[in-house]
């Protein structure tokens, strides 16, 4: 379970979309995230999902790897999928029996709704799949440079983000080493009824938590030992540069949302929201 | 009958993704009862992950390894059984400790084992007294004790469900040397009193020299040779080409019989000590 958590993997690689300057990354990442909710006309969805491939066929990141991050979320898809089924009224009644009414409405809203989270998943995985969590930090802290005007410590926050995603590996590997340990021991964790299985998760939380805090001490008298005294003012060893490639991107995905708003407007609209 | 039989088995991490990798190749291996089994081998040899075998933790991709007869895979209840026929005790052991205080840590294993009340008791007790930590200290919390205490009462975590096997992952490992001899002495100790078979694995060809009856070598992922403390040290070239190193003291009396001052061979100061005294007619 731990294993299938994909959120700051990233996948060795060379492609065109890992050369991409990260701030373009995120911005463009969160310009389709919008565009996502754009979509309200079958063409529209159809256009979208087609890039979305196009997206995922230029990362160069097996498809597997994809499916994998999509793994964690089926269960609220299918969810949202089958809430909006008969929640949603309207259209075409199909089924009508008792309380139970189903109508092309709620179908095609269901329809929307899983496409458009699994999109999403994927297109920001890919950010995390083709950016290493550094140019990721990095990124985010130019970013959210100007609110330094309004104290905001941005470089402090981007640090403290940089060693939590540094140490995600760290901690799964941990959780595997005293998950094994326990078990050597009897513990059983896969049996028994919820408190059952709660409590047994005891064993590993306390010496989760242990290590966890030793690190911690041990990593800040490390960085003091290197004489960190806070983020401002330090300069980076890769300097990050917008290169002819990010505005040739910035360019199709600003004629993906075109496209999108353009077939939204040609053709009926098949959803409320 | 063996113990612990592994046949042809194979591991592979990671399967199916780009870091695919051979953590064993075709390993088959016999531990007999009562036996003291060195596992040695060069870092990423393999040791660590052959030993999680024994215990059903990880499953092997192909090939089965048995415990007391029984095929550890061919049920639910026999990979249970073999948790506790077969006790392993991870490297640094101390970072499993979780209980208020080293008595409950202790009980934990056999607590899981489903013993009654007074049998618990009994074993916590008789797994103190062999790794050697004062009653005392039984009603402390585990993050109090010093280092070498914390590793055993870990040991003595493992040992309480008194396991017809005991495998033990590098106990010495980052142990100061006065923590480590209690540590060998103890587990010499625990093998006498009970009979139990003992897998060492280590880093120190001397300590398993000094303890073993048998050794395992594994190179890349399979097995390099096994057999007796003698057999096994003898290719000394061998060894030395796959990374490990022949006890000083075995370099030492193997450049004094090149010399023309034949004692033998051995691997330990003690033994070295008891052929040259004993051959030149002196004392000490
Ligand atoms: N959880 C894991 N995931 C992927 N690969 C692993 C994992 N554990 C071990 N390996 C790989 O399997 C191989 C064997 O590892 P193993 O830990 O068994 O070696 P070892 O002989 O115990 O080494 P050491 O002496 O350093 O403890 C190594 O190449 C290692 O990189
Ligand atoms: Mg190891």
């Amino acid at each position: 379970m731990i294993k299938d958590i994909t959120i700051g993997q990233y996948f060795i690689g060379d492609s065109f979309m890992h050369k991409l300057d990260a701030r373009m990354k995120i911005i463009l990442t969160m310009v389709f995230i919008v565009a996502i909710f754009l979509c309200k006309s079958f063409p529209a969805l159809g256009l979208m999902v087609l890039f979305t491939i196009a997206l995922v066929l230029i990362s160069g990141v097996p498809m597997k790897m994809v499916l994998k991050s999509l793994k964690p979320i089926a269960i609220i898809v299918l969810f949202t999928s089958v809430l909006n089924i008969f929640y949603v009224r309207g259209g075409t009644e199909l089924v009508s029996w008792r309380f139970i009414h189903i109508g092309t409405n709620g179908i095609f809203t269901a329809l929307f709704m899983a496409v458009r989270i699994i999109c999403l998943v994927v297109v920001s995985s890919l950010l995390t799949y083709t950016t290493t969590p550094t140019m990721l930090t990095d990124a985010l802290e130019k970013l959210l440079s100007p609110l330094k005007l309004v104290k905001v410590p941005v470089a402090t926050l981007a640090m403290m983000m940089t060693l939590a995603l540094r140490f995600i590996p760290t901690l799964i590997d941990e959780i595997d080493r005293i998950t094994n340990a326990q078990k050597a021991r009897g513990a059983d964790l896969d049996n028994g009824g919820f408190i059952k299985r709660a409590k047994a998760l005891i064993p590993i939380i306390v010496p989760l938590f242990v290590s966890s805090i030793r690190r911690a001490y041990e990593l800040a008298d490390a960085m003091d030992c290197r004489c960190y005294t806070g983020g401002n003012g330090r300069t980076r060893m890769k300097q990050m540069k917008l290169m002819p490639r990010d505005f040739i991107s910035a360019a199709v995905t600003a004629l993906f949302v075109a496209g999108i708003i353009v077939l939204n407007h040609f053709f009926k609209a098949v959803i409320v929201r | 009958m063996p113990i612990i039989s592994a046949k042809n088995i194979t591991h592979l991490y990671n399967k199916g993704t780009p870091s695919e990798a051979v953590a064993l190749k075709d390993v088959s291996i016999d531990i007999n009862k009562g036996e003291l089994v060195g596992i040695i081998g060069h870092t990423g040899s393999g040791k660590s992950t052959l030993v999680q075998h024994f215990n059903a933790l990880l499953k092997p991709d192909s090939g089965t390894v048995t415990v007391d007869g029984v095929d550890i895979w061919s049920s639910k209840r026999a990979a249970h059984d073999a948790r506790f026929k077969v006790g392993l005790c991870f490297q640094y052991p101390e970072y499993q400790l979780f209980e208020e205080t080293v008595y409950k840590d202790i009980s934990f294993g056999p607590g899981n084992m489903g013993l009654p009340g007074d049998e618990i008791d009994r074993r916590v007790r008789r797994a103190a007294e062999y790794v050697g930590l004062q009653s005392d200290l039984l009603d402390k919390s585990p993050f109090d004790l010093s280092g070498g205490e914390k590793r055993r009462a870990a040991i003595a975590g493992v040992i309480a469900m008194e396991p017809e096997a005991l495998i033990l992952d590098e106990p010495t490992a980052g142990l100061d040397p006065a923590g480590r001899d209690r540590v060998l002495e103890m587990i010499r100790n625990y093998r006498e009193r009970t009979g139990s078979a003992v897998l060492l694995v280590s880093h120190s060809m001397e300590d398993v020299a000094r303890l073993a009856d048998k050794v395992l070598v594994m190179n890349n992922a399979g097995v390099e040779m096994f057999g007796t403390v003698d057999e096994v040290y003898s290719h000394a070239q061998r060894l030395r080409d796959i990374g490990l190193n022949i006890p000083q003291i075995s370099k030492i009396m193997y450049i004094l019989s090149s010399k023309g001052y034949d004692f033998g061979s051995a691997y330990t100061v003690e033994r070295a000590l008891e052929l040259i005294t004993g051959k030149a007619g002196v004392r000490e």
